[in-house]
């Protein structure tokens, strides 16, 4: 992200105007090794081809604030890796993992990782400092420590249905469990904002708090996300492409500023459940248009969604949830120029 | 309706599994569906009426679910409440005193690991008397055809949570309708739209498990 957009970024969430309107997206290895011309794998197992693919983005499209921006991941597995989760990467797949806590009493046995030495966390931070001149001769820095959120990672190790059944049953050891992920995501948040002092915002992805209705949200998520963003960084940004009606009212009292969110609810109605206190990405519907529609239909979609907001303030221009795969430039920029003329 | 009944379907809408169950916090202490089952068929109780106790329970916390009233937390520990139900009935349904409905072939496309509302369509489905032949998560699109090919009637259930496993699914629909082209198929989850299924070809799209019993209960001839 250049210094023009971070101060873009940050007049919007301060709920200043800004015309014209900002576009932004979320962008991974859904959409960009495809979008790039490589496989998945190639992607995430090639620090050259991975840095092209996001410079090839940010210079076809100088308009779009890209975030975090120059992303190292390796998808589902990034963190789970870290707590010894055996990991698959499909040639040209999503990859991931596999869980490791087959029932809540392994959980006192989890051993606590070492963000700086285990799992793929070492192979993620390192490519971003062997990138990091490249991308600020590009006239970009790295901006966001980022990680699944807590209740994300809980669901990876353990498994859904069995985490969230473990929520109403064991609620002893659900606490325990979320103690010690959020103890590593703090730090690995930390490792990050050690690595690159340019780092001024935390990123977390986390769509199980979808899930949850408002009792269980407080108890499982709310202390552990409070414990999370209450970091010295400005913005302070949440991905949930769940359902986000009942958390929604919640995410001012954890601090968050910035959220992308699920298409299912309007950005009027969600500025109404956040108070206006939260600057919404969003929200065009991923799949059925930005990626299933022609340009045309992207543009009149575009334009339908703008219209509606009754109030154009604390809002960044994108589709819920990341960038899907298949999305094609050209759609892109019937985005932009339907959002910014 | 006995009380007994009333108080097993009662179990299953609030999620109470057992006495030692400390979920829910106003009814801990108290017995659930396992202590409550048991007791109705040493009374004698009819399977078929306890059977009908789960659907009852099931169809309360849907609604309550479709609603907004309850999550998906609460609906897996109805789902739970349920299964309890379902162990003592399964001597009636293996001596045939209880019949199912029919076959429900579920899973979760290739690529996606998640499983709750895979589970929970299963449980719920179960409940109301189809079985269910869960193939797991992240499953291959030749497995599905190949547990339809081995099931003659089945109905099939896709999911998918993720965005990105969506294609995935569209392919799977594809492949099982030109090979198996009879075949009722329903799609859920939380990208999945009623557009969206339409466009893959699928027969049906449900937000929630309740739906998906309501569109095999209408839509495949109960054998």
């Amino acid at each position: 992200m250049t210094d023009q957009q971070w101060e873009a970024l940050l007049m919007v969430i301060k709920g200043e105007t800004v015309a014209p309107m900002p576009v932004g997206f979320v962008i991974d290895c859904p959409w960009l090794p495809n979008w790039y011309g490589i496989r998945i794998l190639d992607y995430f197992s090639n620090d050259q081809l991975w840095l092209d693919a996001n410079l090839k983005a940010i210079n076809d499209f100088p308009e779009v604030i890209f975030l975090p921006g120059f992303w190292s991941e390796f998808g589902m597995c990034t963190e789970p890796s870290a707590f010894g989760a055996r990991c698959t990467f499909p040639d040209n797949e999503f990859p991931h993992a596999h869980r490791v806590i087959k029932s809540a009493d392994d959980i006192d046995d989890l051993p606590q990782p070492d963000p700086s030495k285990d799992g793929l966390l070492p192979f993620m931070l390192n490519r971003l400092k062997l990138a990091q001149p490249k991308i600020e001769a590009a006239g970009h820095k790295i901006r966001f420590a980022v990680a699944r959120g807590p209740l994300n990672i809980a669901s990876y190790l353990m498994g859904s249905t069995e985490f969230l059944t473990m929520m109403m049953m064991q609620p002893d050891k659900a606490d325990n469990l979320m103690k010690k992920i959020t103890t590593f995501l703090k730090d690995w948040l930390t490792l990050q904002r050690e690595t690159f002092p340019s780092i001024d915002g935390i990123f977390l992805l986390d769509d199980i708090i979808g899930f949850m209705g408002e009792p269980e949200f407080r108890q499982f998520g709310l202390p552990y996300f409070k414990e999370l963003y209450d970091e010295n960084v400005t913005v302070k940004f949440l991905h949930n492409d769940a359902p986000c009606r009942v958390s929604a009212p919640i995410l001012p009292e954890i601090g968050i500023n910035l959220f992308n969110m699920g298409f299912d609810v309007s950005l009027s109605e969600l500025k109404e459940l956040t108070q206006n206190q939260i600057t919404m990405l969003g929200n065009l519907p991923p799949r059925d248009v930005l990626a299933g529609a022609d340009a045309a239909f992207v543009s009149g979609k575009t334009i339908e969604m703008i219209d509606a907001l009754k109030d154009r303030t604390r809002i960044i221009a994108s589709c819920g949830g990341g960038m899907p795969p298949d999305v094609s430039s050209e759609n892109i920029k019937a985005f932009i120029k339907a959002v910014q003329g | 309706m006995s009380e007994l009944i009333k108080q097993i379907a009662y179990c299953i809408e609030r999620g109470k599994v057992n006495k030692m169950s400390p979920f829910p916090n106003d009814m801990k202490e108290q017995p659930g569906t396992d202590e409550l089952t048991k007791q109705a068929i040493e009374e004698g109780i009819g399977p078929d009426v306890i059977l009908e106790a789960c659907n009852d329970g099931m169809q309360k916390v849907g609604d309550k679910f479709g609603r907004n009233e309850v999550f998906v937390p609460e609906l897996l520990m109805a789902a739970k409440a349920m299964n309890a139900v379902m162990e003592h009935l399964k001597p009636f349904f293996a001596a045939g005193n209880l019949k199912v409905k029919g076959k429900f072939v579920l899973g979760t496309v290739a690529g996606d690991l998640h499983d709750i509302g895979k589970n929970l369509v299963s449980m719920v489905v179960e409940g109301n008397g189809w079985q269910v032949i869960d193939l797991g998560v992240d499953v291959k699109t030749e497995k599905f055809i190949s547990a339809v090919k081995e099931n003659p009637g089945c109905a099939v259930g896709l999911s998918a949570l993720l965005t990105t496993t969506m294609a995935n699914m569209e392919k799977t629909v594809s492949a099982i309708r030109e090979e198996c082209p009879s075949v009722k198929i329903i799609v859920g989850g939380a990208p999945v739209t009623m557009n969206s299924a339409k466009r893959m070809g699928a027969d049906g799209y449900s937000p929630d498990p309740q739906g998906a019993v309501t569109f095999l209960n209408q839509s495949v001839s109960i054998g």
